[in-house]
């Protein structure tokens, strides 16, 4: 599978050939997308995949997909897994949480019921994730339909507030509403390197912490957006 | 009775050869050597327990010559850079590679000084005196095979005699553990893993793709070992659970693709071909032997559906289509000991495929179909818990269904076969009870001649000897006197001349 490789601006320089670096390690940050049918969970994935493969393979659809990011001297290795959002396969999908460093919690803003549902999957989610290893996101998407929003961002802020989640309305179409939210990625670099260089000898995957895991995921999203 | 007839018919069996050799009076079994459950147990345990002793004598003996061998191998490298640096990696196993058959005796043979033979015997643990008393069960070929890949992937590592070393030891005591349970056996391995990982985290430097690549290798060389011992072990009750998900899938034939949502349209001859290849890939991965070869197969699979779906909706997939899809396929398929793979995987890959990456990704998809296939009712198909419950018990079928009316000849076909269902369990019942009467009649009869037999002979016990026996004969004497009167005792009449016979005279 085709893996975009991204560096952060302005940040350590890229491994341009990573066989000359032995100490490039793989930090893999699994996430899981969550949220009834039709609220965007699959168009925020389409996006991330139009970066990510280039046309190479085209037989994949955009369930599974990921994408390399080096920070310093590390390779994040992103993997988005997308869940069917039928009410049906609701029972099911707690398989799909397990191991998972992030949840993203996909509503859409001008249809109240999936914000209903949203709060259904967090309840759900609240009794499988561990805490500290499981961030979980809760995102308003459509943003571009404001004019017929039925969930108020204050609404959504009130949720995460109260649940501790982290919140951002984003639009995954057209991408305006996901830049003022996001964090500049200069700041996001600096925050991400501390945890990185202190877990540098602990193994990988489930070791990635809360606030590692976090600001990655900003990183992400911002990534998107482009 | 079936034992005399069949004896008539040509198989001569003495009874004594039925039974037990220890003369235990059970019967015995050929599959058990001609003992019976009993004796074969105690036998079988003993003969295992001589063998792992024997195996684990050879094994220390083969551990010791090998440490010899590599100490005077060590010192003669010691010349020799032992880390390679990364670059040369790639290029170094490419060119080893090409001389493997010769390598392999090469690096393992300290000194010229050695005999071959014993460098054969000491790195293939499968060879003759079998070590492992699971050998006999292993087609030998194929562990040997997956011995000898390892020993070359391993070659290279500066610490890849060490790891072979480890694992060869692990893999052998496990057979110590075969009566543990299997969620125990799966600790010691992920243990293992655990461990091997963390060393070999430190002695890479944290290069998680090398850490991972010896540790595929490691899982693949130790699962093909184990396989046998730790598949669908009798401890669990996996089988169980195999006929289970088996039948009810048997019993969902009649789910349609309508109904389960599923975006892929068969006519299209290229969907209908992905559909056929992913049922293929499904169904094969019950012949492979590891985790990951596995999980490789369900790759292969999600692959095809995805491709059918991208076909039919002219768009990727989303998991959206994707999960109902596989739900689909694994219906058609069913594939064979489909809960004991899903068992095998999950106890005994590394948790960290399973959880992240592409193939834990599909394979996370396949559990949640097989789940989903378990609990499966009306609503989730969108029918109402009555229709559902008539296509279960096949009493309908959603193509002929049941309430169409006798103007479908589907369904007239159907209640005519029904009626004719009907018809043939009258008959049955009507032989039984004519059956029961025959016998009820027979038995009357047998009863009736006891009772007449029992009767006369009241009655012939009623009279006395002696008031009997004058009557008889007075009344028998009256009676053929009556009929021999005339000439019976006649003693005279023999030296009669024959009496004369009319002669007719002509005239």
């Amino acid at each position: 599978m085709g893996e975009n490789v991204q560096t952060i601006p302005g940040g350590a320089q890229p491994h341009k050939d990573r066989t000359l670096n032995r100490q490039v390690r793989t930090l893999r940050v699994k996430m899981v997308l969550l949220g009834s049918s039709g609220v965007g969970k699959s168009s925020l994935a389409v996006r991330f995949a139009k970066n990510e493969f280039r046309d190479t393979s085209p037989t994949v659809g955009c369930a599974f997909l990921t994408q390399v990011v080096h920070v310093s001297d590390a390779s994040l290795r992103f993997e988005i897994w997308d869940t069917a959002g039928q009410e049906k396969y609701h029972s099911v999908t707690p398989l799909y949480y397990r191991g998972a460093h992030a949840a993203l919690l996909v509503y859409d803003i001008s249809k109240r019921e999936t914000f209903i549902r949203a709060q259904l999957w967090l309840k759900e989610l609240e009794k499988h994730y561990i805490p500290g290893s499981t961030v979980i996101f809760l995102i308003g998407n459509k943003g571009d339909l404001a004019w017929d929003r039925q969930v108020s961002v204050q609404e959504g802020q009130n949720l995460a507030h109260e649940k501790g989640l982290s919140f951002i309305e984003t639009s995954a179409l057209s991408g305006d509403q996901v830049n003022e939210l996001l964090l500049d990625v200069g700041k996001i670099q600096n925050i991400l390197k501390v945890p990185l260089d202190g877990s540098r000898h602990q193994t990988e995957y489930l070791t990635v912490n809360r606030i590692n895991a976090h600001f990655s995921l900003m990183y992400w999203i911002s990534g998107v957006k482009k | 009775m079936m034992s005399q007839r069949s004896e008539r018919r040509g198989i001569h069996l003495d009874q004594s050869e039925l039974l037990c050799k220890k003369g235990c009076g059970y019967y015995g079994n050929t599959a058990w050597q001609g003992l019976c459950s009993k004796c074969w147990r105690e036998e079988n345990q003993r003969e295992r327990q001589k063998q792992i002793q024997e195996d684990w004598a050879l094994a220390e003996r083969l551990q010791r010559e090998e440490e010899e061998a590599y100490a005077s191998r060590h010192q003669r490298a010691q010349s020799q850079p032992t880390i390679t640096p990364f670059s040369k990696f790639e290029e170094r196993k490419t060119k080893e590679k090409s001389s493997k058959v010769n390598t392999v005796t090469k690096f393992f043979t300290p000194s010229a000084k050695t005999p071959p033979k014993k460098d054969t015997t000491s790195f293939d643990t499968q060879s003759s005196p079998s070590p492992s008393s699971s050998s006999s069960r292993h087609p030998p070929a194929d562990t040997d095979h997956a011995t000898r890949e390892f020993i070359d992937f391993l070659k290279p590592l500066k610490s890849g005699r060490e790891i072979f070393k480890q694992c060869r030891a692990f893999t052998e005591s496990m057979v110590y553990k075969r009566d543990m349970g299997a969620d125990e056996l799966s600790e010691c391995v992920q243990d293992f893993y655990q461990n091997l990982s963390d060393r070999l985290q430190t002695q890479f430097k944290g290069s998680t793709e090398h850490v991972e690549s010896v540790m595929d290798e490691v899982e693949k060389y130790m699962m093909t070992r184990l396989y046998k011992e730790v598949f669908c072990p009798e401890t669990t009750d996996d089988e169980k659970k195999d006929l289970a998900i088996q039948k009810r899938i048997r019993a969902l034939h009649w789910v349609t693709i309508e109904m389960l949502c599923v975006p892929v349209d068969e006519e299209i001859p290229e969907v209908s071909d992905s559909v056929v290849k992913a049922i293929t890939d499904v169904i094969e991965m019950d012949s492979k032997r590891v985790p990951k070869d596995k999980l490789a197969c369900i790759t292969r699979c999600s692959k095809h559906i995805f491709n059918a779906i991208k076909i039919s909706k002219k768009e990727a997939a989303s998991a959206d289509d994707f999960l109902p899809t596989l739900i689909y396929i694994v219906l058609k398929a069913n594939p064979p000991r489909l809960q004991s793979n899903i068992q095998y995987i999950t106890r005994f890959c590394n948790p960290s495929r399973l959880m992240t990456g592409e193939d834990g990704y599909y394979f996370t998809n396949l559990c949640c179909a097989v789940a989903f296939i378990e609990k499966l009712d009306g609503q989730s198909l969108n029918l109402s818990p009555e229709e559902f419950e008539l296509y279960m018990s096949g009493q309908a079928s959603p193509h002929w269904p049941q309430g169409a009316g006798a103007s479908s000849p589907g369904s007239a076909a159907l209640s005519q076969v029904h009626k004719r269902l009907d018809l043939l369990t009258g008959l049955g019942e009507r032989q039984d009870r004519v059956i029961e009467k025959a016998r009820q009649l027979e038995s009357d009869l047998i009863d009736w001649t006891d009772e007449v037999e029992q009767k006369v002979q009241s009655v012939l016990e009623s009279f006395p000897q002696e008031t009997h026996n004058p009557t008889a004969t007075t009344a028998s004497g009256t009676t053929s006197a009556a009929a021999s009167a005339i000439d019976s005792d006649n003693v005279e009449n023999e030296r009669l001349p024959p009496p004369l016979q009319p002669q007719v005279f002509a005239g």
